[in-house]
Formats: C-alpha cells, structure tokens, sequence
C-alpha cells in the first residue's frame, strides 16, 4: 500500500475504532462463544461440558417413540413463529404501507393523523401487552363487548383459546405500524414528481400511477422494510411473554420465549446457544432469500 | 403565533428536561438504607403487601435483638418471581445472602450446587431431622443433606361455604348429601359440585360448586388424593402412567366434561382472582375450593362480615381476636360463614392426604455472608418465633412440638384441621425432582391439553412421561459425566 | 442521494400534482378527497380506541372497571388512583424512573457521540477495506440477541471474577456498549453525512485542518436534525426497553419502569386492571410528551436521513 493510502486507512481506523473494538468485545467474541457453548452443557454455575452435537441432536433428530424426532417444543415454537409471521409478516407489509399512501395524500389535518398512527409503536412493550391483555379479555374485555353488541353470540375466548390466541397477538402487531409508516412516508417524499406527471401525461389513472410509477419507486423502502420485518417477528418475545407466556398449552410459545427459559429457568445455556445459533441461521437463510429475490422487484434509482 | 408556538415549546421542553434533571439528581435512591457498623444480609423475599409487613415485622425484631448483639442487619427486599431472579443472580456471582424461595425450588437448585448446605451449621444450633414433623424435614434435605430451612409451611384443605350450603339445602339431599357436613369423598364432592352450579340467562356458569382450575394452583398435586404421586424418589421414575395418577386427572377432566372448557375459562377471566374482592370465594360465586390456611387472613381482610356470621359484625379484626379468646373452638367456628376440612380422597385408605408446602429461607452459593444469614435463618426457627410469624401469615405450624397458645388462639379458628393434616402419614410434599421446573411446565401444558379435551388424558399423560423421563435421564447423565470429568481432571 | 431535495420535505409537500391545478375548493369538495378522509377518521379512531380505553380504565375503581358489559364513563371518577400508584409499595415509580432515566441518559451520550464518530469514518473517509467493514457493520444488525446474551452473561460475570469491575448487578451492561456504537445509528448518520458537500471538507483541509477537526467543528454543526432523531430514537429505545434489564437486573432496588410495570401483573391472578392503566400511562407520558414536543425535528430528521440505499 501506498504511504497516502495507509495514512488513509490510519484516519478511517482512528474514527470507527470505537465500533470496531465494540464488535469485537460485544459482537464477535460472544457470537464465537456461543457457538462453543452451543457444543456444550454449560449451566453458568459449573465450567461447560463438551458434548458435541448432543444439543443439536436432541432439538432436531433424536428418534423419539411414535416417529417423532427431536425436541417437540423447539418445533413447536418454531412452527407457532413462522405461523405469527405468515400473518403478521404480510398483512403488517400492507397494511403500513396502505397507510403511508392514504397518509401521503395532501389533506387537511395529515399532520394529526400522523401523529395518532405513530403514537402506538411509543409505547413501551411491557404496557402494550397489558394493555392488550385487557382489552382481549374474554368476558369483560372491550374487545368482545364490541363484537357482543354487534350481535356475535360467543365471541372467541382469544388470549385463553389455542386456536384464537396467535391470530390476537398478529392482529395486536398491527397496532404498532407506525415507525415503518414513517420510513415509508420517507421514501414516498422522494418519489420524483416528473414521474407522475409523465405518466398523467400518457393518461395514467390512479391505480396505475400507483403500479408502476409509486412502487416501483419506493422498492428499496419496501425492500428494507421487508428486511428489518423478517428480523423482527422471527425474535418476538416480550408481548407474548407478559400476554399469554406461552400458552394456552403452548400455542403461543415463540422461539425466542422458549430460549430464554431454557437458558434462565432452566440453566441449561448450552442448549439454550444451539437454539440461538438455528435462530441465527435461519434468519440469514430468509435475509439471503429475500436479498436474491430483490434483484428481480427492487429498483435503485441509481445517482 | 408561529414564533409563540416555538417559544412555548422550548419552555416546554426546558421544563421536561429539567424536571428529568432533578428527578436525577435528587430521586429516590434505594428502598431502605442499612445502619453503619453491622454486616448487611441481603434477603430477598417473595411476600409483598401485608404478608411482606409481616415479614418485615419479623426482621425489624431480628435486627433489634439477635442482629444487634452479633452486629447483623438483615435487609428485606421484596422481589418478583424471586426464585428465577435468585437462580440468575446466584449464576451471576451476585446472589442475596438469604432467598425466600417456595418448596419446589430445594431439590433443584441443590442439585445444580446453587446452594450452601445447613447440615452443620443447624446441628450446632440444635436443629436436628426431630425439630420438625416428618413430612416436612424430608422436603428440606436433597440427596440425604439439609439445604434450606422452613419460614412458613402450610397445606392445602377443603374450603366450603356452609351458608351456601344451607341455602340450597334441597338441592344437596336431592344430591344425596348432608348440607351440614362437607363432602367426604371425591365423588361425594363431584355430586355437591353439580348440585351447587348455577347459569345465568345466557347459559354461562354464574356460580360454581368446585372448578378444579380455582385457584389451579395445586392441580399438579392432584394424584396425592388418590394414592399416588407424579414422581418416584426411589426408582427416581416418574409415574405418570400409573392408573391411580391417569385417575386423578381424568377426575380433574371430568369437569371439563361436564361444563365444556370454555365455559370454565371464561368464568376464570371474569372472576377476580385470588387477591381482589372479586375473588369468586369471597363473592359467592365459587362454593368448594382447594386453599390454604391464610385464607382466614385473606378474607378477613377482603371480606371481613364472612368472619362474622352470627355475632361481632361491627368488630374490627383485633377486637375480634380479643373476643374469640373467650370462645371454644367450635363457638368460633359456628361464627364463621366458611368452613375447611381434609380434602376427600378417593379412597379412605388415603384419609389425611394432603400437600404440605411451604416457604423455605435457602443461603445461595457465593454467598459473601453465610455465617451472619444463618444466624437469621436459625431465628426465624425458633419455636416462638416460627409460631409468631405463621399466625400472623395465618399458617400451620411445622414443628413437632407446637404450643397450646398456638392451638387455640390462631386466627384461623380450622387450624387444628391442618395440624392434623400435615401430622398425618398420608401427608405428601413436593416430589424432590431436580428438573422440577421443566417438570411444572410440560404438566402445566399436558394439564391444559387435558382440560382444553385436546387429548386424551392416557394420550396426554403418556407423552408427558417420556418426555419428562427422558429430560431427566439426560440430566443425571450428564451429571455423571460431570463428575468424572471431574474425577479425570484431578488425577 | 439527494439530500437537498428531500430536506424540503417536511411535514409531507404533495408530491403529485396535476398538471391543471384546480382551484382549492374543487380539491377539497373532490371524492377522493373525502372518502380519504373517511378511511384515516376510521383507522385513527381504532388506533386511539386502545389509549382512551386506557386512560378511562385508570380513573375508575376496580369494581367499575371489572363490570360486564363495560360502561364508558368513570363513576366515580378516582384521578387518586395515580397517587396509588406513585405512593404503591410494590412499585417504587419514582425509583424506576430515576433508574430508567440514568440508563436512558447514559446511551443517548453514548450512542450520540460514538455512532457519529464511527459514522464520520465510514462516509467521509475513503479507506481500504471500508465497504466490507460497513457490510460487516449492517449484517450485525441481524444477529439475534439471544446469540449473544448468553456469552455476554458469561463475559460480564468473569469480567467480575478477574478483578475488572463488577458488570453483572450493576447497569454498565445496558449503556457502555452504547458508546462503542449502534449499527442502526451509524447507518443513519452515515446516510447522512455523506449528503453533505464534499467541498466544505476539501476546504477545510487545505485550511489545515484536521480530519477530527473537520468533524467536530463542520459535519457535526451541520447535522443537528439527523442527531436530533439518533438521540430521540435512543431515548425512546433505552426508555422502552424490556429485555435487556430483564436478562441483567435481578435486585428490586434496581429494576427500571418496563421492569417495575411487569411487577403489577399479579401471580396469582386478579390484576388491579385499574392500576396498571394508570402505571401504564404515567410510563407512556413521558415518551409521549418528549415526541409531541420534538415531532419537527423528528420528522424532518428521518426525511433527510433517507432510507433508501
């Protein structure tokens, strides 16, 4: 390397140093320590134990009487997050995205609408879940006095029902929209106007200004909405946990829930890091799923 | 007005940011501060509300005494799920010097070396297998060593609302039975149940004989009125196929069955819960429930004109003790709008069971100060003492020797029911398993499978038993590959 | 990116205009325009449903609020239900927001100054190697905190043990890695500065200054509004957060107001719904008022930051 070049790579070094020691310490040494741990019966009050695979083997393939393999809860929880993230996923993408439209719309008072969408993703998680708790109440909620006025003779017993539970707390997810508004708000900002005055121009409607000028336009917000999303629901853990904690019958034991009680009820930590590495593995699976597709539906504007 | 707004706003703001300052500068700092000079013991506890004044009456006594000759002051704190918060802390190298932790915590925390072991330190106290009744020492010792200390024991009874039954007196002997007793056998209760239900217009469950759900606490214990137990200490097996067990929570299903789970779960969301005057005893709306001894003290506090059906109605609590010193035990019972007797069992072979639990005081590992919290400990086991704060948490006793003052005088005019309860051979504590918490999770959710009818109880039962039998073989392998690792490493 | 054009748009500027621009009145009176109207009226109202529901719930008594079917109107009205709750033995309020705030305060000063700096690095300096190690950065923002909770429990506690100062039991776990810097953060700023000029720096550096220099005394000044949203955003963030003193605070002495709110939730059944809504407002306000207060700056910083790229 050249003298210029190394004072550069000096100056840039100086300046990201504090991430980079922080990588190091926060991120990078404890993501390797996991993967040990991962390999390991380790309960944080004794040194960890090698096990090889044993951890791996009893969450995913140990032969189990009746054809069953594995540790039935980690398959449960997985199936019951993947099951929350078929709905909340999508219908969360379009519905914040319907809002930024509606929101985007020059109307008298879009300020106040703003602000009551962005209100509820303020609030912290611990007094939304109770909040929600209260009102899915099956027998003195406002939720079911809602639906029993309306004439619905037995309304569902939500929180306490395993059929009702994970579509309440998806359709809960939905109250806090508002930060992913606010991105998408952003991106519609930047939507060039002469766009949308071509296309009036070669006598577009609405519906297909929308179509092909708005979307197309805003794909990376979408993009990377669709990104931060897949992260998110895929670690759901405080509104359950103070909602329902898991149950009824461990219809809403997210993956997450059921890591930190075998790593803090349990002390089994080293079970607990295999759980954490899938998790991870399973998130960059998707993440680069999601990448490869969006060289087909994402368009740069490119400056 | 632009300009105005803006002005008004940065006030505004100002004013947040310095209110945020102050509050920073000069809030509260810690709950309680110890006095210099003396070794503080921390002891985290789980009693909150009266039972925590309680409680801390008892330490405030200690450090007046004990803890100011040997310069010991022991701090309460009051804390939530203390049990887990306990376990981290202890894994964090942090822990209390005391934890208030409940039974079922003994076996496994023992067995994961979270905790100092008391064998001699109570021997030098005179704390030996004799100072308590059976059932209840046993409880305490994990693998033939004492690991914990009891602060307040108890054990559950048959809670029934006898004006409840006079008034619907009919309908019991139409059930065949007698509205001046309580049930004597299981089926016996399921028959007053049935008689005692009653539906609103809409068909919902207004008012219910017994639901095994409420208050649900103990539902994991069923098996000890029929003679068994989900766990075997001695074959350390669980036992969750055994007939007697599939029994017990087809019984618990059974009710189920008749009301339709819904209509169960839905009565639990409207009623109040334990500890509000809604709770569906104190309201009326739940005639027969499976309780402890403090629930005298509960619904004297709730719900005090139960406590004063024929005569005192316009007493206060200690005017009323004052009086009931003059009464025989029977004349304060008959004043009482409730009564507790054993539990029936499926069986009369199985007379006297019941679940003996209890609150033990445990010294973590890497306690910095075990010699100064056992000093406590010991003095919450001194008879008068340990007699003192289980009258007032409303409490049985679990010493052998219990005074007369005690007997008779208790506020709970049913103690002498629970003395005998927990003096009883039949008398069970919680099975020493040191995966008790997965144990209590996967039944919690087999024990929902069950009463939600998603399964059959056989079916459900069934699985819970392989998976909790494997879970543990896995656990003592894995300790024994420990201990030879161990073993290997020092050679 | 073009940071000029979107720092017009704040507050939301039409972005699309017709040609013929009809007169105010005829787009008022148009349908679209109300039948908008009516879509927002409705989905504002659901949204604030839950918030009112909330702040009726907390002035009544539990008896009231316990009825079926709910009635609407507090009677009686009990605002001392708030004093309840401040004055509640079992939740010290007053402590836990003194405890949440210290924390708050903490990461804000952290996340501030470091994710500029590191931020600075990534876009105003061209260095080897750069592009991989900001890739680097952004994928970090996928790992799941469970991958690390458990090594860092175990980090904290040797840390402990060996003599470097107690982590584990005390706050440092929440806000010193605030100061080595956030990806989210980072990202945003980065976006940022790289929307500004770079002949200001050019100029600079011919002057004789240096490259610290240059930040501290041009970018920073420059990017008041984008640290404005970093700062809020932290706050908020560290204010809200549950998981994180959930994993490290075990003494009641220093839980912070998520923590504490958890506490009202009863074990035994029978929550004091009246309560807990109102502990749940006085949680909620001050974030609230903070954002009523910051909202411009607030919006406009995320405007300007952009999300695209």
């Amino acid at each position: 390397m050249r003298a210029a070049e190394l004072r550069q790579l000096g100056k840039g070094m100086a300046f990201i140093s504090p991430w980079l020691i922080g990588f190091i310490v926060f991120t990078l040494l404890p993501v390797a320590m996991s993967l040990y741990y991962s390999f390991t019966d380790f309960a944080l009050l004794k040194g960890p134990l090698p096990v090889g695979l044993d951890n791996y083997r009893e969450l995913m393939w140990e032969p189990h009487p009746r054809g069953r393999f594995g540790d039935p809860h980690f398959w449960n929880s997985l199936k019951n997050t993947f099951y929350y993230a078929a709905m909340a996923l999508p219908a969360g993408m379009l519905v914040s995205l319907g809002l930024a439209l509606l929101l985007n719309v020059r109307l008298f008072g879009q300020a106040v609408y703003r602000t009551i969408i962005f209100l509820p993703s303020l609030v912290p998680a611990v007094a939304s879940a109770m909040l929600w708790m209260w009102l899915f109440n099956s027998k003195l909620g406002l939720i079911n006095a809602a639906l029993m006025s309306l004439g619905v003779k037995d309304p569902p017993g939500w929180l306490s029902d395993p059929r009702w539970a994970m579509p309440a707390l998806a359709f809960m997810s939905l109250w806090g929209v508002g930060h992913t508004v606010v991105i998408y708000l952003a991106g519609l900002q930047d939507v060039p106007t002469e766009l949308y005055e071509a296309a009036e121009i070669d006598g577009a409607g609405r519906w297909r200004r929308l179509w092909h000028v708005t979307l197309p336009m805003i794909s990376p917000v979408i993009f990377f909405n669709l990104i931060m999303a897949i992260i998110g629901t895929l670690q759901v853990f405080a509104v359950p946990m103070i909602m329902t904690g898991g149950g009824p019958a461990r219809a809403t034991q997210f993956y997450t829930m059921y890591l930190y009680d075998n790593a803090f009820s349990y002390l089994k930590m080293g079970y607990a890091s295999a759980m954490a590495w899938i998790q991870l593995l399973i998130i960059l699976a998707l993440t680069a799923v999601a990448f490869w597709s969006s060289r087909h539906w994402v368009h740069y504007q490119g400056k | 007005m632009g300009l105005l707004l803006r002005q008004l706003r940065n006030t505004l703001l100002g004013l947040f940011v310095l209110a945020a300052a102050v509050l920073l500068v000069f809030g509260p700092r810690r709950s309680t501060r110890p006095p210099a000079g003396r070794v503080v013991v921390t002891y985290w506890e789980k009693w909150t509300g009266t039972e925590g004044a309680q409680m801390q009456q008892i330490v405030d006594e200690f450090n007046n005494t004990v803890g100011r000759e040997k310069g010991i002051y022991v701090q309460y704190l009051s804390v939530s799920n203390v049990d887990r918060k306990t376990l981290v802390a202890t894994a964090a190298g942090v822990p209390p010097d005391v934890a208030g932790l409940w039974d079922a915590q003994i076996a496994q925390f023992a067995a994961m070396d979270a905790l100092e072991p008391l064998d001699e330190m109570a021997r030098a106290c005179g704390i030996t297998s004799d100072y308590y009744k059976p059932v209840y020492w046993k409880a305490c010792t994990y693998e033939g060593r004492l690991w914990g200390l009891i602060s307040t024991p108890w054990a559950v009874a048959l809670h029934y609302n006898k004006r409840i039954f006079q008034e619907k007196a009919e309908a019991i002997r139409k059930a065949g039975g007698d509205p001046s007793r309580p049930p004597r056998t299981i089926e016996e209760l399921d028959r007053y149940a049935e008689a005692l239900d009653e539906r609103d217009e809409m068909g919902r469950l207004k008012v219910a004989g017994y639901l095994p759900l409420e208050p649900g606490w103990f539902m994991v214990h069923t098996p000890f009125w029929f003679g068994a137990s989900i766990y075997d200490e001695h074959s350390q097996r669980f036992t969750l196929t055994d007939q007697r067990v599939i029994q017990a929570f087809q019984w618990l299903r059974s009710y189920s069955e008749r009301l339709g789970p819904k209509s169960m779960t839905d009565f639990r969301a409207g009623a109040g819960g334990f500890s509000g005057t809604l709770n569906p005893f104190l309201a009326g709306t739940l005639v027969m429930e499976q309780q402890g001894p403090w629930m005298a003290n509960y619904i004297e506090e709730q719900r005090p004109s139960m406590n004063r059906w024929k005569m005192f109605k316009d007493l206060k609590r200690n005017e009323k003790l004052a009086a009931e010193r003059k009464l025989s035990v029977e004349e304060r019972r008959a004043n009482y709008e409730w009564g507790a007797a054993p539990f029936p069992p499926s069986d009369p072979a199985y007379a006297g069971a019941t679940f003996a639990g209890f609150d033990v005081l445990v010294i973590p590992a890497g306690s910095k100060h075990k010699k100064e919290a056992f000093e406590f400990i010991a003095y919450v086991n001194r008879q008068e003492v340990m007699e003192k704060i289980c009258s007032l948490h409303c409490k049985n006793s679990c010493l052998t020797k219990v005074s007369d003052e005690f007997r008779n005088h208790h506020p709970n005019p049913y103690i002498e029911v629970f003395e005998n309860l927990v003096s009883s051979p039949n008398a069970r504590a919680i099975p020493p398993c040191p995966i008790w918490p997965e144990v209590v999770d996967e039944m919690n959710s087999t024990i929902q499978n069950i009463y939600l009818l998603n399964a059959t109880t056989e079916e459900a039962l069934r699985e819970a038993q392989e998976r909790l039998q494997q879970k543990l073989e896995k656990f003592k392998e894995r300790q024994a590959q420990r201990r030879r690792a161990l073993a290997d490493a020092r050679r | 990116m073009n940071g000029a054009q979107s720092k017009q748009a704040v507050g939301g500027a039409p972005r699309e205009a017709p040609l013929r621009r009809p007169s105010l009145l005829r787009r008022i009176w148009s349908a679209e325009h109300w039948m908008v109207h009516l879509a927002l009226l409705c989905i504002s109202v659901g949204f604030l449903m839950p918030f009112v529901w909330m702040l009726l719930t907390s002035v009544k008594t539990i008896e009231q609020a316990m009825k079926f079917p709910p009635e609407i109107v507090p009677r009686p009205f009990v605002p001392e239900n708030y004093v309840t709750v401040l004055t509640h033995p079992k939740m010290h309020f007053l402590l836990f927001a003194r405890n949440t705030l210290i924390i708050a305060v903490l990461s804000v000063l952290g996340t501030t100054l470091s994710s500029s700096l590191v931020a600075y690095g990534f876009a105003r300096i061209k260095f080897r190697g750069r592009g991989v190690l900001f890739a680097i950065m952004l994928a970090t923002m996928m790992i799941p905190f469970p991958v690390t909770m458990v090594s860092l429990f175990r980090i904290f506690r040797w840390l402990g043990d060996n003599g470097l100062g107690q982590w584990l039991g005390t706050y440092k776990p929440l806000w010193v890695p605030a100061w080595f810097g956030s990806a989210f953060n980072i990202f945003l700023l980065r976006q940022f500065f790289m929307t500004i000029p770079e002949e200001l720096s050019e100029a600079a550096r011919i002057d004789g200054c240096s490259e610290f220099g240059i930040y501290w005394r041009i970018i920073l000044p420059l990017s008041r509004p984008a640290l404005a949203v970093v700062a809020l955003f932290t706050f908020m963030w560290a204010w809200n957060d549950f998981l994180g003193p959930l994993v490290y605070i075990q003494d009641q002495d220093q839980y912070t107001l998520s923590l504490g709110l958890q506490t009202f939730q009863s074990m035994h059944g029978g929550t004091e719904y009246h309560l807990l809504m109102a502990a749940s407002v006085l949680v909620i306000l001050p974030v609230i008022v903070l954002f009523f207060l910051t909202q411009k700056t607030f919006i406009q910083g995320i405007a300007t930051t952009g999300m695209k790229g």
